[in-house]
């Protein structure tokens, strides 16, 4: 417990006085809130519209969210083909590699066009493919880097390969599941954000953060980010939870 | 019955040949010409330089990896069926356990394999850790274990369908010297309680010797078989490894693996 409690005060400690020099830097040296405003403004505006934050943050959470699981879906049965098919790992690798290098910028509006712009589907449908190389790439890596002598001693006991994969591989794969879920779910906040500066319903967090922008309330836009921080801390430490409680073996290995 | 001698076989190797990229410049010819009988309760162990092709007799043995030309009997039957049919358990240089699954559901694995239920699985596998003496660390994780630790754990896995026949690959290779010997002595004890037919792969000469009625003595380019020295130590206990026979038993193996053959113990050269 106490070391616990010493792993988290030195963060907690940097924070506030990050908070203290920015604070004091704007009120010392007078800085507009369009340039940058202080802590207690963002945190004030942020207090007073809870109401609207929960609302924007809710909206754009449901999208990361729902992109997030069908991304992530749709990665592991790509995965589990691409394992046992040597040709589909090879139609599908480069293909998730091509999925990774495509600017989501370029893509938003397009996809505005194809489908519903005034429903949520393209939005998801951004968040989708950004989620789904990370987590591609890493089942698929967990699916087929196990050890040659656990494989030996497989086949040793005569398991076919559906057996193989449900004793050996898949349970294997696991923590790379997980490592691929640490890089995805901050991915899922941040598309589902962004594809929000691109038209479409006004509900989220990115959508907020414009018209706040535009409209010179630069506290409340700035707590919109603040917002939008929390959503992606939220993610990222629900992920670090689902870990820890389903895989007390990560980050351990058996010596040889 | 430390040693029994019956006429039964459980292994019988007959012009056994594996070549390694057959046909291609780097063409290695792995085993040349193996012929060997295990009897049924034997201890033989395989020693060699490495690139001897101890390991990829084993490996031919145990069916998981095929030979170019010859035939292999183990059990009575083809490699093949008697893989299929479980009928040796097999324990690497590498506990290769299982970090998901506990203890005790490693050791299950086997069984879980072939159907058992779960309260005779579970009944089976306490059997086998008390067994080697780890009953207390049933619901542990293997990496919360020491290498010899584990190493015992997939002896127990290697037991767990009572096949007669146990193939081990320099089970002993990564651990340190006295748990070294504590695991020797651990398995002679093991091979006492239940009559296995043992094969055991080694580089250690004195290991070889203390363990084995019979170790095969083999040289690289091509691997092939240059000796058998005839071991009879008795019952082996720690006064053993400081016995006059214990070190003339090694001097043989010494010997033979230079090539010089007809050791002063009972070494006969040649093919049995």
């Amino acid at each position: 417990m106490g070391g616990r409690l010493r792993a988290v005060w030195p963060p907690v400690l940097i924070a506030i006085v990050f908070l203290a020099a920015w604070q004091i830097l704007v009120v010392v040296q007078d800085i507009q809130p369009y340039l940058l405003p202080s802590p207690t403004l963002i945190a004030t505006n942020f207090f007073r519209d809870l109401g609207l934050m929960w609302g924007a943050t809710s909206y754009t959470g449901l999208t990361a969210l729902l992109g997030l699981l069908f991304g992530t879906m749709l990665a592991i049965v790509a995965a589990l083909l691409a394992q046992r098919f040597i040709v589909v790992n090879n139609l599908v690798t480069p293909l998730a590699a091509g999925l990774a290098a495509v600017p989501i910028i370029a893509l938003t509006p397009l996809l505005n066009n194809m489908f519903n712009i005034t429903s949520r589907t393209p939005r998801v449908l951004v968040t989708v493919i950004i989620v789904f190389f990370p987590m591609f790439v890493n089942v698929t890596r967990g699916l087929v880097q196990v050890q040659p002598v656990q494989l030996e001693l497989m086949r040793s006991m005569n398991a076919n390969p559906r057996t193989v994969l449900r004793v050996l591989r898949v349970p294997n794969a696991i923590p790379f599941f997980f490592t691929g879920l640490k890089i995805a779910a901050p991915l899922a906040v941040i598309a589902a954000l962004v594809a929000e500066y691109f038209g479409g319903p006004q509900e989220g967090l990115g959508s907020r953060i414009t018209s706040a922008a535009a409209n010179t309330a630069y506290g409340r836009a700035w707590a919109y980010v603040a917002a939008s921080i929390i959503l992606g801390l939220l993610f990222y430490l629900t992920v670090l939870a689902l870990e820890k409680w389903t895989t007390p073996w990560a980050g351990h290995r058996a010596r040889p | 019955m430390s040693t029994p001698t019956t006429t039964e076989t459980a292994v019988r190797a007959a012009g056994i040949w594996k070549v390694f990229n057959q046909g291609l410049t780097n063409e290695v010819t792995a085993l040349q010409d193996i012929d060997l009988t295990v009897g049924q309760g034997e201890f033989v162990s395989l020693i060699g330089p490495s690139g001897c092709g101890k390991s990829t007799l084993l490996r031919v043995i145990a069916d998981l990896t095929d030979a170019t030309r010859g035939e292999m009997e183990v059990a009575g039957m083809s490699a093949a069926k008697a893989r299929e049919e479980q009928r040796y358990g097999i324990a690497f240089q590498s506990a290769a356990l299982f970090d998901w699954r506990t203890v005790r559901r490693n050791v299950e694995l086997p069984l879980e394999l072939q159907g058992w239920d779960r309260a005779k699985r579970h009944e089976r596998a306490m059997e086998l850790l008390e067994m080697v003496q780890l009953a207390d660390f049933a619901d542990h994780r293997p990496w919360e274990l020491s290498g010899g630790m584990q190493q015992r754990v997939a002896i127990a896995r290697s037991l767990a369908v009572d096949p007669p026949l146990l193939l081990m690959d320099e089970p002993f290779g990564a651990l340190d010297e006295m748990t070294r010997e504590r695991m020797q002595n651990e398995l002679l004890r093991i091979r006492e309680e239940t009559g296995k037919s043992i094969i055991f792969v080694t580089h250690s000469i004195p290991e070889a010797v203390y363990l084995s009625d019979r170790v095969v003595v083999m040289s690289p380019r091509p691997g092939r078989i240059t000796d058998i020295v005839d071991v009879d130590l008795g019952v082996r206990n720690e006064d053993t490894r400081e016995a006059e026979v214990f070190f003339e038993g090694v001097t043989a193996v010494r010997e033979a693996l230079r090539g010089r053959g007809g050791g002063t113990l009972r070494a006969r050269v040649g093919e049995v």
